[in-house]
């Protein structure tokens, strides 16, 4: 069943076009991964889907509806996000920046808001490090409470902007591990990521954008094996290269 | 012409010593501060009120005014950014001669013991604090710019409204980072009470001042000053040491992002 369509979706910035017209559509429980270039409009297209960029042309469908007849906080409690830059809230512990939503946005009691909190802090394995302040969080653990705030709010589709990008390569594989856990689990991703070991691995489709343009879609076994597009192959290829 | 002034001048000393029955005192006159401790005193106290009063407008004002000049658009922002123009481009003593001439404030009581007419008073903290906002808004205004977008995109991408997320996630960040400013402007703020001689008030310069211009007191002059000096530095020097001891205690642990 699909939940989110994107139908010839257009945005520019002044004289750059940064999206020329992208359409997919991707099911409940899909975990669909972006692929491209650097400039080529993966993240701009994250930050259409829950209204932080507004498109200049198309159309964008959340379970049938079109996102822009959605008031924008409802839209977004229902599509989260993960940041490359973490964006935590400094001056909340672990535990703070889950139960901010949840008491501020869900209406949840404090105690309710706690449990919940505490419960996805377990989920992402950190348990232990509730109380911590994110300056006292390693880049990994920062983003698992990243995935954890995002999570706890119960929303139909998560979105994840790079989400190992700002990390040390030792601590990728934290985060990775807790996304392959929701896409095992049925949580319904968008993941924008030069992961190509996440991207073969869990990914149920795989979009490979360039220049603002779908240049190829398909499983990821296709797109790493057999790419129709030559840019595919290229591109691909020296994504898996860097990771031997 | 010389010669005439200097002997007008002792002529005055002369006839004042007369008069009063007092001789000039020479040197050391620190009797003479001790023995008025309480107009000092009363004067310390008036000061202190009018710092408090001063700066509590100035937050309530400035921060606002900080917030607005932020968030804020069209003809309200452009208000409050010209209002700090021109209060942070008058002097201070301009200011509250302004305030207390060009203001309809009504004659009103005198406080009982610190003998201070409150209208005067009102005067003052009005230019103070309007003065210390347009400051303070500045303050303000660099601590909330200074707090990381990210945040403030994350706060939305959880659903909160943009003053959700401004009340939850940006003003607590920034009240901490202000702390310093606020600091310098409290200093500020408190030294700058001594202009409200210019309007009569009976804070602690003025009361100095007239011990001192008394009959056949200007030799203790130096000590009047150096008293009311070591006054107002043990008063910044100890309201930034608490303000020190607050901030860490309300500092995000391991530091800011």
């Amino acid at each position: 069943m699909t939940l989110l369509e994107l139908e010839g979706v257009r945005k520019s910035y002044e004289d750059e076009d940064v999206l020329r017209g992208v359409s997919f559509a991707m099911d409940r429980q899909d975990v669909e991964v972006i692929v491209g270039p650097s400039g080529s409009g993966k993240s701009t297209l994250l930050r259409c889907v829950n209204r932080l960029t507004e498109i200049d042309d198309g159309a964008i469908y959340l379970d049938g509806e079109e996102i822009h007849g959605i008031d924008e906080n409802d839209l977004r409690r229902r599509v989260g996000m993960v940041f490359q830059d973490f964006n935590l809230f400094a001056h909340r512990t672990a535990r703070g920046n889950v139960t901010l939503g949840l008491t501020a946005v869900l209406g949840l009691s404090k105690p309710e808001a706690v449990e919940r909190a505490d419960d996805y802090l377990d989920r992402v394995g950190l348990a232990d490090q509730a109380d911590s302040y994110p300056a006292e969080l390693s880049g990994g653990q920062k983003q698992r409470v990243g995935i954890a705030r995002a999570l706890a709010m119960d929303p139909e589709l998560i979105l994840f902007d790079e989400p190992t990008s700002a990390l040390d390569p030792e601590l990728i594989g934290e985060v990775l591990g807790v996304m392959r856990d929701l896409a095992e689990g049925g949580t319904t991703m968008l993941c924008v990521t030069h992961e190509m070991g996440f991207a073969r691995s869990a990914a149920s489709t795989l979009t490979f954008l360039d220049d603002g343009r779908v240049v190829e879609r398909g499983p990821p076994e296709q797109l790493f094996e057999n790419p129709r597009e030559d840019r595919t192959r290229s591109f691909l290829g020296q994504l898996t290269d860097l990771e031997r | 012409m010389g010669l005439a002034l200097t002997g007008t001048a002792a002529l005055g000393v002369c006839d004042w010593a007369a008069t009063t029955g007092n001789p000039p005192l020479q040197t050391g006159d620190w009797a003479f501060v001790v023995g008025n401790w309480e107009v000092l005193l009363l004067g310390t106290l008036v000061t202190v009120l009018l710092t408090a009063t001063s700066l509590a407008l100035g937050f309530l004002a400035g921060f606002p005014a900080g917030t607005v000049e932020v968030y804020g658009t069209g003809r309200l922002r452009d208000a409050v950014s010209t209002a700090g123009v021109l209060l942070r481009g008058t002097p201070v003593v301009v200011l509250i001669v302004l305030f207390f001439f060009g203001l309809p404030i009504p004659r009103l009581l005198t406080l009982p013991v610190l003998d201070v007419r409150l209208d005067v008073f009102l005067a003052a903290t009005l230019a103070l604090g309007f003065r210390s906002a347009a400051y303070q808004s500045q303050v303000f205004r660099g601590a909330i710019q200074s707090i990381d977008e990210g945040q403030l995109a994350a706060a939305r991408s959880v659903g909160m409204t943009q003053r959700q997320a401004i009340r939850h996630v940006v003003f607590p960040q920034a009240v901490r980072r202000s702390i310093p400013g606020f600091q310098n402007e409290f200093t500020i703020v408190l030294k700058d009470t001594s202009v409200a001689f210019a309007i009569g008030l009976a804070e602690l310069l003025t009361r100095a001042e007239n011990l001192y211009l008394q009959p056949g007191r200007d030799t203790a002059i130096m000590e009047v000053i150096l008293a009311i000096s070591a006054i107002y530095f043990v008063l910044t020097f100890t309201t930034n040491r608490t303000i020190d001891y607050l901030g860490d205690a309300y500092a995000i642990p391991g530091g800011d992002e």
